[in-house]
Order: structure tokens, then sequence, then C-alpha cells
């Protein structure tokens, strides 16, 4: 797939992300799913959390999206305090579930315009060009089913991408696809990141696929009550290669911390029977 | 029509049945599960068709009764009546009181049951009512209908309704509750207001729901309406069963419920073909599968 630059509409706003002794849980009585995170996102960097299923990585990103409200802790998205979901953070979920299945990729793509009242030959224009980026030029007037796992996940992209948001969230956008079609879609992420310059946090538990995107890689912890257990920077010339010395050696040191994590959520289960 | 006449017909459509035997005995088996598959669209259908007729047919000479009209009897009471205008009339005068008391259902029920998937509040309100109504049936409304609306055609109009509300709004309101998270989520994110979440999002997501709850309310209305008919009327397809009865006309009588029938097929038919028509991607996406 040819890159090409996306039209920018206006300055590049701030991407930063912050978040300060975030705490969360769903109601009393219950284990707080998160507890004490913090972290710091630049503005346009590539972050990638990773951790194990069930530590709480999709509940971090809810939270960021503005889905959720904290129980304790603030959350800053471009210096602002985020108060609910808005269009500066946009959301790309696993499932393509959420897109409009009546709507044809062009009208999935334009529907975030649509809401803003954009008129609609920019609104062509403006999608067009998003579908380009993603490679999906052609298949404007699909409906999301007559899509693949692959195109329904550019669909979404695109539609997030449309949107010129300095922040992207993407929940484990790959999780449900196929080896060679991930692999595709993580390469195309990495040159487009490169070119976008937008703040990424990319949530997933594929220790390969965080080295392979990631600036940075913050570990969590194992839940419940998890938190960020430590941020180790990939300091990797891209585009990387997944068999080269020195991502095989952090894969060890990432997948050893992991482990170590695993361990850990067992032992307390055992001591729980 | 004579058994006689149908009988080499039905010999005709037998040929692709036999092809099960002549496939190879191993894969007899296999071979059966396909053919149907290939085959059944109109070859079944026409079989199905004539053996129901035939089997009638036997079933009347046999019994040699009045109160058995053969097939031919039937075919020719039913012209008559076409002869004459009575059956258009009834028809018409039937299909009327289902149309009127449908469409009232459909626009009462869909927006009900939006408001109830949506509105905690409204549910928590309507849901005891509904739950409790859904279960007394129509029929059992028919003699308070006619006592509080007459014999004329409020009556019949108000148990087409009654029977539709209901399962368009239980439908509708399973819709909303099916709706996948993320499409919520993905519209809060590109902040939608209120009305355009309704309007962009909620009901076409919910509309499949809606339409298979009107299907289902469009299939009953045939029975309700004859019920309706058959307590009180002065004409009608359920008035001219009663009426041919009283009067021993079974020819006429089994005439009128085989276009009651075929109505009922044909309705479903069309909207069915509606439905394939103008709503094919109103599914969940989640349907649609990988």
């Amino acid at each position: 797939m040819a890159i090409e630059p996306l039209p920018r509409h206006g300055d590049v706003p701030d991407g930063s992300i912050a978040v300060r002794d975030v705490s969360f849980g769903f109601g009393a009585g219950r284990p707080s799913v998160l507890d004490d995170v913090t972290f710091d996102v630049p503005s346009g960097e590539f972050f990638v959390l990773l951790g194990p299923s069930g530590c709480g990585k999709s509940t971090v990103l809810n939270l960021i999206a503005g889905f959720e409200q904290p129980t304790q802790g603030t959350i800053l998205a471009g210096g602002r305090a985020v108060m609910g979901a808005a269009r500066d953070r946009v959301v790309i979920f696993q499932d393509s579930d959420s897109l409009y299945g009546w709507l044809t990729v062009r009208d999935n793509v334009t529907f975030p315009l649509r809401v803003q009242g954009v008129a609609t030959r920019e609104r062509d224009e403006r999608a067009l060009a998003a579908l380009r980026v993603v490679g999906l030029k052609g298949h404007e007037d699909k409906y999301p089913g007559e899509l693949s796992g692959g195109m329904k996940q550019r669909t979404q992209l695109a539609r997030a991408l449309v949107l010129d948001a300095p922040i992207l969230l993407m929940d484990e956008p790959f999780a449900a696809l196929d080896a060679q079609t991930r692999s595709i879609l993580q390469d195309e992420l990495v040159q487009l990141s490169v070119t976008l310059r937008r703040t990424v946090l990319f949530i997933t538990h594929d220790i390969g696929e965080a080295i392979l995107l990631g600036d940075r890689v913050g570990i969590m912890r194992a839940g419940p009550g998890s938190s960020i257990k430590e941020t180790i920077v990939v300091d990797l010339p891209r585009p990387r290669r997944r068999g080269s010395t020195e991502f095989g050696a952090l894969y060890e040191r990432i997948h050893q911390s992991i482990s170590e994590e695993v361990q850990r959520a067992l032992r307390r289960e055992d001591s729980l029977l | 029509m004579s058994v006689d006449r149908l009988d080499p017909a039905a010999r005709r459509e037998a040929p692709p049945v036999a092809v099960v035997d002549a496939s190879p005995p191993g894969q007899r088996n296999r071979a059966f599960h396909v053919l149907p598959a290939r085959h059944s669209p109109w070859v079944l259908t026409t079989l199905s068709v004539v053996a129901g007729v035939v089997v009638w047919a036997i079933a009347s000479r046999t019994l040699d009764s009045p109160l058995f009209p053969s097939p031919l009897r039937i075919a020719q009471a039913l012209a008559e009546s076409i002869g004459n205008g009575t059956l258009l009339a009834d028809i018409a005068i039937s299909v009327r009181r289902i149309a009127i008391g449908f469409v009232l259902g459909c626009v009462v029920g869909v927006p009900l049951g939006l408001a109830m998937g949506l509105f905690p509040l409204v549910r928590a309100f309507c849901d005891p009512v509904v739950q409790f109504l859904r279960f007394v049936p129509p029929i059992a409304w028919l003699i308070p209908a006619i006592m509080w609306f007459g014999i004329g055609e409020t009556s019949k109009i108000a148990i087409i309704f009654y029977m539709t509300v209901f399962l368009v709004l239980l439908n509708t309101m399973s819709g909303v509750a099916a709706i996948p998270r993320n499409q919520l989520r993905s519209a809060e994110n590109y902040g939608v207001s209120g009305w355009q979440l309704f309007a962009w999002v909620v009901f076409p997501a919910t509309l499949s729901y809606s339409v298979a709850g009107a299907r289902i309310a469009m299939g009953n209305s045939f029975a309700a309406v004859v019920g309706a008919e058959l307590i009180a009327a002065n004409a009608g397809l359920g008035y001219r069963i009663v009426d041919s009865g009283q009067w021993m006309a079974m020819d006429q009588m089994f005439g009128a419920m085989l276009v009651l029938g075929l109505l009922g097929i044909a309705a479903d038919r069309l909207a069915r073909m509606l439905a394939a028509r103008f709503l094919r991607h109103y599914v969940h996406a989640a349907d649609h599968g990988d």
C-alpha cells in the first residue's frame, strides 16, 4: 500500500495524554480494577500498553476515551481534563461491530463529519482521502457485511483518521485478524504513524506487536488493582525486524517481566482457593 | 380436480428425488442432504401442494360426505363467489381491517418499544402492563371489544391493533438492547446529539427487529381477524366461514379458508420481498459474520 500524506485541516493540536493516580472499580464491595495508574504520553508518541489478559488495559483506554469515569485521579488529554468522550480522542475498537452495517464504507467514514455538519462535498473528499490512506480506495460503495475482517479494521481506521484527531486510541485492533492480515496491517500502521505523527495509545497482549509498533511500552501488573509496572523505551531503528538480535533481547526482557505478573496472579488465585 | 388428473403430474416431478438412489452407496447419505438444498425451491413446493390436494381428494372421496367436499367442489364454490362478487368484497373488508389495525399497531408499537428500550424510567413504568397484557390473548378481548366498540369496524381493528402492538413493541425493545455497545460508543465519540444518536444509530440499528415483529404480527393478524369476524360481523372472510357453516355450505366455507391461507402467504411473501429489497443492510454488523 502506498502511503500518501493525509491533508491536514488547521494546525496540529496538542495530543499529549497524562494519567495521574487513576483508580477505577465497578462499585463498592468489588475489587478495584485499577489502583494508582500513572503514566504520560507526549504528543506524537506511539505508546503501547501491554499486559496479561484481564489486567485492565482496555479499562485504561475506556477511561482516557471518556467512556468511563475514574473513581479517583485525573486524566488530561491535550492538557485538558477528560470529562467524557470527545472528537480529539478517537477510538478504534477490536470488534468491527462498531461500523454501521446499514451504511456504505464511504458513509461510515463520513459519519463523524456528518455529525459535525460538514458539507456533503467536503465530507466525501475527506473520506476519499482517508480511504486512500488506508488502502480502501475503490471499496467506498461496499457495506461492512461485504468486507473481510482486515478491511473492516481499515474502515475503522479511516473513520478515525477523517476526524484529524490528535489522539488515536486503539484497543487491540488487530487481535481478531488472521496472522497474515495482522502482520500487513502492523507494517502499514508503522508507516502511517511515522507520516501522521499523531499520538497513539495502542493496547495489546502481544509482545512482538508491542515492540514492532511502540516508541515506548508500558507493562501493566496483573489485576485486580492493576497499575503500570514499568515503562520500557523501544530504542530500535525503524522499520523493525522481528528476527533481529536486539528485537529478540527486548522480547525476552518483556516476556520475563510479564511472566512474573502471570505467576503472581496465579499464586494469588491459589492462595484464595 | 380429480386424483387421476393430478397423479401424472406428481409422477413427472418424481425423477429428481430418484436421483438420490442413483448415487454410489457410500455417498447416498451425503447426496440426500445435498439434494434438497439444490432442488427444493419449486419442485418440492409443487410436490407439497399436490400432495395436500391429493390427500384431501382421497379423504373426500372415501368419506363421501357433504361435510367433506372435494377439491373440485371447493374450486367451483370459489369460482361462484368470485363471479357474484362476494369473495372480493369479503377479502376487501378483512384486508382493510387487518391493514388499519396492523399499521396503527406498528405506528404505536415502534416508538413505544424504542422509548422503553432507551429510557429505563419509561421501561420501568410500562413493563408491568406490557408483561401482563402480552399473556392475555386477543381472543380474550373479543367480547369486551364488541361490547365497547360494537359489531362494526372498530372492534375488529382494535383486536388487530392489540395483537400487533405487543409483538412490534417487544421486538423493537429487544432490538434496542441488542445494539452493539461499540456502535453507541463510536457515536458518542464523534459527539452526536441525542437526536442524531436516535435517528442515525438507534432507529436504523433496531429496524430489522421491528420488522421481524411486524412480520409475525402480520401472520397472526389473519387469525385474529377471523376470530373477531366469527363472533359478530356481517361481512369479511371470518363471517363468510361462520355464515356458510350455518347454511351447511361446506364448499363455500373451505373456499373462504383457502383464500385466507393464501392471503396470509401472499402478505408474508410481500413483506419478506420488501425487507430483502430495502432492508438488506439493516441488520447488525455482528450478524454478517466475517
